[in-house]
C-alpha cells in the first residue's frame, strides 16, 4: 500500500505540473483505461473497528481505573510509611559566626561540627546517607553545559575543554581534567557516623551507577590541574585514582533535575534500633552560604517505591477516588438523562 | 459594458489579439531563410524547457521558492539565532535539523518532479522534423525539434505534430485544406480545418524564398492570429488569419502532408504560452489557521517575556551571590585584573534579559508547529490520492478520472455553501439532437426514428436523427408546393450555413457510406445531421465550395463568402453561389438577433407563428435558432465582395470592419423558419441537485441561454419546483430594472414577515437576465440584488456573458463569507472558475480550457455529490482535526518545557534531551497525525449520501473554530501541568537526575498526545493501530538509543529509571490524570450534547450490528449503495 501510495503521488505530481506532455502520453495509448483499480484500501473501505463512548464503556472505564488505582495507592502509601527517614539541616547550626561566607572561605578555621539525632523507629540496613542541598541550581544553563563528557571518557580528548570555560584550562593553558563547573563544584563535606558512640562504617563503594563507572568515566583518566585556580569550588581529587573510581565525583556529575536535591553519600550496612543515638561529625567545608542555600544530612531506609514518598500514594488514592465518583456521577447522569442510542429523530433537521 | 466587472485576468490574456497589427510591433519572418529572420532579433529557438531547474540552479532557486513561506523564514531566523555563541541553546546540528528536514523533503519532491520534466523535455526536443534545407536541392532534411528555427520551412506528415507554430504554405490537398485535431491544445476532439493560401499553394516551394510573413507578436490566444504574407516581387499583402496557422501540439489528420513556415518557436508557441499554471488559491481553513497561529505567537511572546522578566528579577535578587555561587561562577579569574570585562559570559542584567528572551524563543519555537506545514502537504496528497482513485468519481464515457489540479484547497470542498453552475455541457450533455422545426410558420415536431427507404443513395449521418414524416413527404415532393420549396430551402440553409467538415468513414455496410460531421459547434452538427436525414447531405467541403447531395443528386455550391459566428452578432451567414447561378445569403442565429434583421413585412403571418413556436420550443427546454434567407443581386454581391476584400486586408481595425461588412449585408432577410434542438441533461443531474439542496448548498445556474430555456431546464433538473415563488427581473431599461428590484425586495420582506418559522417558508426563486445585471452593476445597486439573491433558494441567471458570471460569483464572495464553488466546462466559464473559492472543470465536450483553469476536474456534474458530501466532508473533518491536534501537541510540549524553566533559575535549560525536543514534532508524533488525517472517516460514504444534511457540519465550521481551539489549548495546558507537576512533586527533594526525569517527561508527553489522538480516532484500521502504537514504541526506542551514547550527559538514565517502580507508577498516573478531562468532556459531549455526526455514527453502529446479524441484508444494501 505504501508503495502504491507513493506512485500515486508522483502520478499526481505530474498531472498537475505538466499538462501538456502528459496529455500526449495519456492519449497515445488508447487501450489502457483510466478506471481506478478497485481495492478496499483505495476505496477507503478497509475493515475497521469503530468504538463509541457508550455509557457502559464510560462507566466501566472510570470504575476500572478507580479499582486499579485505589489498591496501588494503598500499597505505595504503606510502603512509604515503612520508610524511616531522618533529616537534619546543619548549615546554620554548624557555623557559629555571623560572617558565614568568611568563615567557610577561611581555610584555617576548624569546620568540624557534630550533630546528634535520635532514631524514632527501627532502621533496617542498608541505611542510605544522603546530603541534601537546597537552592543550588545544578540545572542552571551555565552550569549543566559546563562539562566535557568526551574528556571524561577518552584520554585523547583531554584538550576538549571549550565548553568548560572558565574552568577549562589553567592560566598556562593546560587542560583541567575533569574540567567545567560541574566537576569544579564537587561537594566536599564529610560525615563520620557514630551509633550510640560506636564509630559505624559508611560504605562509599558502589554509590554511583555501574554504567557510569564502566562506560562513562574512563579507567585510564586521572585528574590533573584540578582545583588549582584562584577560586576553589569544592573538593579536590586524588590524582592517583582514575575517574572511574572517583564515585563522589560520578554521583555529583549526575546533575540533579531540580534546585533542591539529595545525593547519595554512602550506606550504613548495619541496622539501627529505635531510640539509638546517631552522632555525625561533619567537616562543614562546602560553601552554600554565598548563595543562600542550605545543607542537610539525610539517613533513610528504602522500599520498593524508593525513599519516603507519601505523595504518590495519596495521588493514586485521590485519582482512584475521583474516578470512582466520576463513574457514579456518570451512572446517575445517564439514568437521569436518557437518550436513545442512534435515534434519527434527534438529528437537527428532524427536531 | 459587462466587461467592467469581474476579473480582468481573462481579458488581458485575450486582449493581444484584439489589437490590430501595426508594422512596428510585427514580427518579420523570411520564409525559408532562418538566418535572415533571426539576423536582427534573435527569436526564441524551438527547444522547450518546462523544467524549472538545472542542476546548478536547483539549490538556490528551490530554496528561494520554499522560503516564500513565512513560517520557514521564522524557523530560519531561529536557527541563525541559535548559531550565536551567547544564544546557543541547541547544538548546531540539532537546531538546523527540523528545518533542514522539511526543506529536504520538499526539495526531493520538487527535484523528482523536475527530473521527470527534464526527461520529457529531452524526448520532446529530440523528436525529428523534416526541415527544408536552404542548400542545394531544396530537400527536406530530418532535423531535431530543438534545432528548428523561426523562418524554417517544415513538412509535417499525416498524424504528425508540427514542431512549432507555423503558417501553412501548401498541403497535400489541391485546395490547400489541412485538418488538424487540437485535442492536446484545447481538448476538442473534432477536426478543424486549416487552409493554405491559394497564392502559396500554387507557387513551388523554391520560389517562395524571399517571401515575407509579418505576424503579431507571440501571445496566448490560441483562437487568434493576425498576419500577412508578401510574396517576392509582388506588392500585394495576402491576409492571414487563425485558419492559416497550425499550432504546436496539434495533430495533422486526414491530410497526407502539409508544409508551413515556422513563425513562433519553442517557448513562444501558443501552446507553451498557455502552459502557465492556475493561480494559487488558499483554503479557508488555512486562513483561519493563520489566525490561530498568530494567537499562538502571542502565547509564545508571553511565555518568553515571562521567562525574560523573571530571569531579570532572579539575577537582581541574586546579584551579590552570583560571584561565588558554584553554579554560576560569574568571574573568569584568568581575566581578572587583565581585561575590562572580567566576567565570563555575563553582560549585565539588561543584556541577560534580552539574551534570555531570545533563547526562550529558540527553546519554545515549536509552539508554531513547523511540521504542520509539511504534514498538511502530505495529508492533502493522501486525500488527493483517494479522490483520484475513487471508483465512484470515474467517468466511463470519457474514460476520465477525477483530477486534482490544485493541491491546497481539498478541505474547502467540505464547506461549500453556494454552487454556481454553468448550464450547457455541465448540467446538460451538450449533445444536441434535432427535435423540431418550424418551417414557414408550420410546426413539425412529431419525430420518429427514421426507417430505411429503398433506393436511397447510401449516405448516412453517423448520429442517427429522428425525422418528421410530414416534412419528409414535403421535401420529397420538392418544388411541387410552395411549402415544399420553403422546406427545401430551409434544409439547404441548414446544410450550407455552417462550418462543418464532413468526413466519410467506411461503415459496416459497404454500400452505405457513413458521414461523420466534424465541427466546432454541436448545434451545427445536429442541424447538418438533420439536413442530411431529410435528404440534404453535406458530402464534401473545400475552401471554395461544398458538395451537397440534394435528394440523391450531387450538387456543387460555391461558398462565396462567410461571416463566422461571433458572440456580439450572435449569428453567422454564408453567401452561396447556387448551381442555378443565383447568389443566396443564408443567415442563422439567435432569435433576439435575427428578428432585428428580418423584414417582417414579407410574411407577417409566418413571423408571428414562428415567434409563437419559438416560445413553445424554448419552454420545453429546446435551443432555438432562426434561419433567414435573401437572394443577392449581382451588383449587391460585387459591392459586398469589394467591401469584404478591403476589410479583410486592412491592417488596422480588421475585426470591426469585417463586422460592419457583415451587418451591412445581413438585413432585410426573409424568415425561413426556426429549429429546435434538444440539449439533453446529463445523467443524474436532477438527483444531484436535489441532494445538494438537501445538503444546504444553494445552487445558482448561470447560463447564456434565454430565459424560457433556462427556466425549462430549471424545471427538468428539479432546480425549480412548482411550489416556488418566482421573482423575475427582466428589464430593458435602468428605470424598470430599479423598479423591479425594489418590488422584489418588498416581496422578499413581505414573505419573510409572513412566515417567521422555517417550516412554512415559501421557497423563492430569482430569475434574472444579463441585461438587468448590467444595469444593476452599473448603478451600484449590487447590495439590493445581493439582499434578494441571498433570500432566494434558487437563482437562475440567463443570458449572461462570461465576465458577468465572474461578477456574480464575486458579488457573493465579497459580501458573504460563504464558500463558493463554480463548475463549468467551457471557455466561457474560465473567469467564473478562477473567481470562485473552488473551481471545478467538467472534462466534457467544450474543450479543455475550463479544466485547465480549474482546481479539480471531473467527468460528470453528478460527481459533485460524492465529491462534496463524501470527500469534501472527510477532507474537512480530517484536516481541521489535524490542525487543531498539531497546535495542541506542540503547545503541550512547550508548556512542559516552560514549567521546567521556572525551576532552573529561568535559564532555559531543558531536562528533556535536546535531540528528543528536536525529534518530538518531526519523528515522535508526526506519523500518526498524518496517517489519521488521511485515513480516518467519521462517517461512511453510505451514511453521508443518505443524509446530505450532515454536510452542514462543514458549512457551520463545526470542526474548526475558535471555541475548539481554546478548548484544546486549555486541555494542552492541563496536560502539561499534569506531565510536569506530578513527577515534580513525586521527585521533590529526591536524588533524581535531570536526564532520568527528562526521559520520563519525554515519554509521558509522547504517550499522552498519542493517546489523545487515539481517543479521537473514529475508525481503527490496522494501519491506524500500527502507526499510533508504533509511534510510541519508536519514541521509546529513540530514547533508549539516545541514552546509550556514553558521551551524552544522560547516558544510561532510561535504563536506570525504568528499573524503579516509581517511574512506572508516575507514567501511569500522568497518562490517566492527563486524559480524564478529555475523556469526561468527550463522554458528556457525545451523550448529552450530541451533534448530528455523533447521532449518525450511532445509527451507523446499530446498522452495522444489524448487518452483522443478517448477512443477506448486508449484501443487498451494499450493492445498492
Amino acid at each position: 500500500f505504501i508503495f502504491d501510495f507513493f506512485n500515486a503521488r508522483l502520478h499526481f505530481g505530474c498531472s498537475r505540473m505538466q499538462m501538456y506532455p502528459l496529455e500526449m502520453e495519456g492519449n497515445s495509448n488508447p487501450k489502457t483505461t483510466n478506471k481506478p483499480k478497485y481495492s478496499k484500501f483505495t476505496q477507503q473501505e478497509l475493515p475497521a473497528c469503530k468504538p463509541l463512548l457508550t455509557p457502559e464503556i464510560v462507566i466501566a472505564a472510570f470504575a476500572l481505573i478507580g479499582a486499579l488505582f485505589v489498591p496501588i495507592g494503598l500499597a505505595s502509601l504503606h510502603a512509604s510509611r515503612q520508610v524511616v527517614e531522618l533529616v537534619h539541616r546543619y548549615d546554620a547550626s554548624c557555623v557559629p559566626v555571623d560572617d558565614k561566607v568568611g568563615f567557610i572561605q577561611n581555610s584555617r578555621t576548624d569546620k568540624t561540627c557534630t550533630v546528634t539525632m535520635t532514631v524514632p523507629k527501627y532502621m533496617k540496613s542498608p541505611i542510605h546517607v544522603y546530603y541534601l542541598i537546597d537552592g543550588f541550581y545544578q540545572n542552571h544553563r551555565r552550569y549543566v553545559r559546563s562539562r566535557s563528557d568526551k574528556q571524561l571518557r577518552y584520554k585523547s580528548a583531554a584538550h576538549l575543554t571549550s565548553d568548560c570555560v572558565p574552568e577549562g584550562d589553567t592560566a598556562d593553558h593546560a587542560p583541567i581534567v575533569p574540567c567545567g563547573l560541574v566537576a569544579w563544584s564537587l561537594f566536599n563535606d564529610t560525615y563520620t557516623v557514630r551509633v550510640n558512640g560506636v564509630v559505624t562504617q559508611v560504605n562509599k563503594k558502589d554509590i554511583a551507577w555501574k554504567s557510569d563507572k564502566n562506560n562513562k568515566f574512563g579507567k585510564n583518566i586521572y585528574p590533573s590541574n584540578f582545583q588549582k585556580g584562584r577560586l576553589i569550588g569544592g573538593a579536590t581529587l586524588n590524582e592517583s585514582i582514575p575517574l572511574s573510581e572517583q564515585e563522589d565525583l560520578i554521583v555529583w556529575m549526575r546533575t540533579a533535575a531540580l534546585p533542591t536535591f539529595r545525593k547519595l553519600y554512602g550506606r550504613i550496612e548495619k541496622d539501627i534500633n529505635a531510640n539509638d543515638n546517631v552522632t555525625v561529625v561533619i567537616q562543614n567545608n562546602y560553601n552554600t552560604y554565598s548563595f543562600g542555600g542550605s545543607k542537610a544530612l539525610v539517613l533513610s531506609t528504602a522500599s520498593w517505591i524508593g525513599g519516603k514518598n507519601n505523595f504518590i500514594g495519596i495521588a493514586y488514592l485521590t485519582i482512584g477516588g475521583l474516578c470512582l465518583s466520576l463513574a457514579m456521577g456518570f451512572l446517575v447522569l445517564y439514568m437521569v438523562k436518557r437518550r436513545n442510542f442512534g435515534d434519527p429523530s434527534n438529528l437537527s433537521w428532524n427536531r | 459594458m459587462a466587461e467592467d466587472h469581474g476579473s480582468s485576468r481573462h481579458m488581458s490574456s485575450m486582449s493581444m489579439s484584439h489589437k490590430e497589427l501595426g508594422d512596428d510591433d510585427a514580427r518579420v519572418v523570411h520564409v525559408g531563410d532562418a538566418e535572415r529572420t533571426n539576423e536582427r532579433l534573435q527569436f526564441a529557438g524551438n527547444a522547450v524547457r518546462t523544467a524549472k531547474y538545472s542542476p546548478l540552479t536547483f539549490l538556490p532557486r528551490n530554496l528561494f521558492e520554499q522560503f516564500h513561506r513565512l513560517a520557514y523564514v521564522y524557523f530560519l531566523v531561529i536557527a541563525v539565532l541559535n548559531q550565536l555563541p551567547q544564544l546557543a541553546v541547541f547544538g548546531r546540528g540539532a537546531s538546523v535539523m527540523p528545518l533542514a528536514f522539511v526543506l529536504a523533503v520538499t526539495a526531493v519532491k520538487d527535484a523528482y518532479e523536475d527530473w521527470r520534466r527534464h526527461r520529457s523535455d529531452r524526448a520532446e526536443n529530440n523528436r525529428l522534423a523534416a526541415v527544408l534545407s536552404p542548400g542545394a536541392g531544396a530537400q527536406f532534411v530530418p532535423t531535431e525539434w530543438k534545432h528548428v528555427r523561426v523562418g524554417d520551412v517544415v513538412r509535417v506528415g499525416a498524424n504528425e505534430s508540427p514542431p512549432a507554430d507555423m503558417v501553412l504554405l501548401a498541403t497535400s490537398d489541391t485546395t490547400g485544406v489541412a485538418y488538424v485535431q487540437t485535442l492536446n491544445l484545447d481538448g476538442e476532439s473534432n477536426l478543424k480545418t486549416r487552409y493554405a493560401k491559394q497564392e502559396t499553394l500554387t507557387t513551388p516551394l523554391e520560389h517562395l524564398a524571399g517571401a515575407v510573413v509579418r505576424c503579431e507578436r507571440p501571445n496566448r490566444n490560441i483562437y487568434g492570429f493576425q498576419a500577412n504574407l508578401e510574396l517576392q516581387g509582388e506588392g500585394r499583402r495576402i491576409p492571414l488569419g487563425p485558419s492559416n496557422i497550425v499550432l504546436r501540439g496539434c495533430d495533422l489528420k486526414n491530410t497526407s502532408w502539409a508544409v508551413g513556415v515556422v513563425v513562433y518557436a519553442g517557448r513562444e508557441t501558443k501552446a507553451m504560452l498557455n502552459n502557465a499554471g492556475t493561480p494559487t488559491k488558499r483554503s479557508r481553513l488555512e486562513t483561519h489557521m493563520n489566525r490561530e497561529t498568530l494567537f499562538l505567537s502571542g502565547i509564545l511572546i508571553v511565555l518568553c517575556s515571562a521567562v525574560a522578566t523573571l530571569s531579570g528579577v532572579w539575577l537582581r535578587t541574586h546579584q551579590t551571590d552570583l560571584e561565588l555561587a558554584q553554579f554560576f561562577h560569574k568571574k573568569d579569574y584568568l581575566k581578572v585584573g587583565k581585561e575590562d570585562n572580567e566576567n565570563y559570559n555575563y553582560y549585565g542584567i539588561a543584556a541577560q534579559i534580552v539574551f534570555n528572551f531570545l533563547m526562550a524563543v529558540i527553546v519554545f519555537q515549536i509552539m508554531i508547529p513547523i511540521s504542520l506545514y509539511i504534514s498538511m502537504e502530505l495529508v492533502r496528497l493522501g486525500q488527493a490520492y483517494f479522490m483520484i482513485r475513487d471508483a465512484k468519481l470515474y467517468d466511463a464515457s470519457s474514460d476520465s478520472r477525477f483530477q486534482c489540479r490544485a493541491l491546497n484547497i481539498n478541505e474547502d470542498l467540505g464547506q461549500v455553501k453556494c454552487v454556481f453552475s454553468d448550464k450547457t455541457g455541465t448540467l446538460t450533455q451538450n449533445k444536441m439532437e434535432f427535435r423540431c422545426a418550424s418551417i414557414d410558420g408550420v410546426d413539425y415536431s412529431d419525430v420518429a426514428p427514421q426507417r430505411p427507404v429503398e433506393g436511397e443513395p447510401a449516405w448516412v449521418p453517423k448520429v442517427p436523427v429522428k425525422v418528421d414524416r410530414e416534412v419528409m413527404e414535403l421535401v420529397r415532393n420538392g418544388g411541387a408546393t410552395e411549402q415544399g420549396m420553403n422546406a427545401g430551402e430551409f434544409f439547404l440553409a441548414l446544410a450550407t450555413c455552417n462550418t462543418i467538415v464532413p468526413l466519410i468513414i467506411d461503415g459496416p455496410d459497404p454500400k452505405k457510406k457513413v458521414i461523420d460531421y466534424q465541427g466546432e459547434s454541436p448545434d451545427e452538427q445536429a442541424l447538418v445531421s438533420a439536413a442530411a436525414a431529410y435528404g440534404f447531405v453535406l458530402v464534401e467541403r473545400s475552401s471554395g465550395h461544398i458538395v451537397i447531395d440534394v435528394l440523391g443528386q450531387k450538387q456543387r455550391f460555391d461558398v462565396l463568402g462567410l461571416h463566422e459566428f461571433d458572440s456580439d452578432r450572435k449569428r453567422m451567414s454564408v453567401i452561396i453561389g447556387c448551381p442555378d447561378k443565383t447568389i443566396k445569403l443564408f443567415v442563422k442565429g439567435a432569435d433576439s438577433s435575427m428578428f432585428g434583421i428580418i423584414d417582417k413585412t414579407l410574411n407577417p403571418d409566418v413571423v408571428q407563428a414562428t415567434e409563437k413556436h419559438l416560445h413553445s420550443y424554448s419552454s420545453v427546454g429546446l435551443r432555438t435558432l432562426v434561419i433567414g434567407v435573401r437572394e443577392l443581386s449581382q451588383s449587391e454581391f460585387q459591392e459586398w465582395q469589394m467591401a469584404y476584400e478591403k476589410a479583410s486586408t486592412a491592417l488596422l481595425g480588421r475585426g470591426n470592419l469585417l463586422r460592419s461588412v457583415a451587418a451591412n449585408i445581413e438585413r432585410n432577410m426573409r424568415l425561413l423558419g426556426a429549429s429546435g434542438v434538444e440539449d439533453k441533461l446529463q445523467d443524474g443531474v436532477p438527483e444531484a441537485i436535489e441532494k445538494l439542496r438537501e445538503a444546504g448548498i444553494k445552487v445558482w445556474v448561470l447560463t447564456g441561454d434565454k430565459q424560457e430555456t433556462a427556466i425549462s431546464i430549471g424545471y427538468s433538473c428539479k432546480l425549480l419546483t412548482r411550489d416556488m415563488t418566482q421573482i423575475v427581473i427582466n428589464s430593458n431599461s435602468r428605470e424598470s430594472c430599479r423598479k423591479s428590484l425594489d418590488d422584489a425586495i418588498s416581496m422578499v420582506n413581505k414573505l419573510r414577515s409572513l412566515s417567521t418559522d422555517s417550516q412554512s417558508r415559501v421557497p423563492l426563486a430569482l430569475i434574472i437576465d444579463g441585461n438587468s445585471l448590467v444595469y444593476i452593476f452599473d448603478t451600484d445597486r449590487e447590495e439590493k440584488l445581493f439582499e434578494v439573491a441571498i433570500a432566494c433558494d434558487v437563482v437562475l441567471c440567463c443570458r449572461v456573458a462570461p465576465l458577468q458570471k465572474a461578477g456574480i460569483v464575486d458579488l457573493i464572495k465579497k459580501r458573504t463569507s460563504d464558500m463558493t464553488l463554480a463548475i463549468g466546462d467551457g471557455a466561457n466559464d474560465v473567469s467564473m472558475i478562477q473567481m470562485a473559492d473552488v473551481g471545478i472543470g467538467i472534462s466534457g465536450q467544450e474543450g479543455r480550457q475550463a479544466v485547465m483553469a480549474s482546481d479539480f476536474a471531473m467527468g460528470q456534474f453528478r460527481f459533485l455529490v460524492p465529491l462534496l458530501l463524501v470527500h469534501g466532508h472527510w477532507n474537512y473533518q480530517r484536516m481541521s482535526y489535524m490542525i487543531l491536534y498539531n497546535f495542541y501537541r506542540n503547545a503541550t510540549f512547550v508548556f512542559v518545557l516552560f514549567w521546567y524553566v521556572l525551576y532552573t533559575g529561568y535559564t532555559l535549560s531543558t531536562a528533556i534531551n535536546e535531540w528528543s525536543s528536536v525529534l518530538y514534532s518531526v519523528v515522535y508524533t508526526s506519523a500518526p497525525t498524518v496517517i489519521v488525517a488521511i485515513l480516518d472517516k467519521d462517517l461512511s460514504r453510505r451514511t453521508l449520501l443518505k443524509y446530505p444534511q450532515l454536510y452542514g457540519a462543514g458549512q457551520r465550521e463545526e470542526s474548526y473554530n475558535l471555541r475548539l481551539f481554546i478548548f484544546i489549548m486549555v486541555d494542552s495546558v492541563w496536560q502539561s501541568v499534569v506531565v510536569f507537576f506530578i513527577p515534580y512533586l513525586a521527585y521533590k527533594n529526591s536524588a533524581i537526575d535531570s536526564a532520568s526525569l527528562g526521559d520520563l517527561w519525554t515519554l509521558s508527553v509522547v504517550i499522552l498526545v498519542n493517546i489523545h489522538l487515539a481517543m479521537d480516532v473514529i475508525r481503527w484500521t490496522w494501519i491506524t493501530h500500527a502507526v499510533i502504537w508504533g509511534s510510541i514504541v519508536a519514541t521509546w526506542i529513540c530514547v533508549i538509543i539516545i541514552d546509550s551514547i556514553p558521551t551524552l550527559p544522560g547516558f544510561w538514565a532510561i535504563y536506570e529509571v525504568m528499573g524503579t517502580a516509581l517511574f512506572w507508577a508516575l507514567l501511569l498516573a500522568v497518562i490517566v490524570v492527563g486524559m480524564i478531562p478529555h475523556f469526561a468532556a468527550k463522554a458528556i459531549r457525545e451523550h448529552f450534547m450530541p451533534n448530528d455526526i455523533q447521532i449518525a455514527r450511532e445509527m451507523e453502529k446499530s446498522q452495522d450490528s444489524r448487518d452483522a446479524n443478517q448477512p443477506e441484508v448486508q449484501m443487498s444494501t451494499s450493492t445498492r449503495a
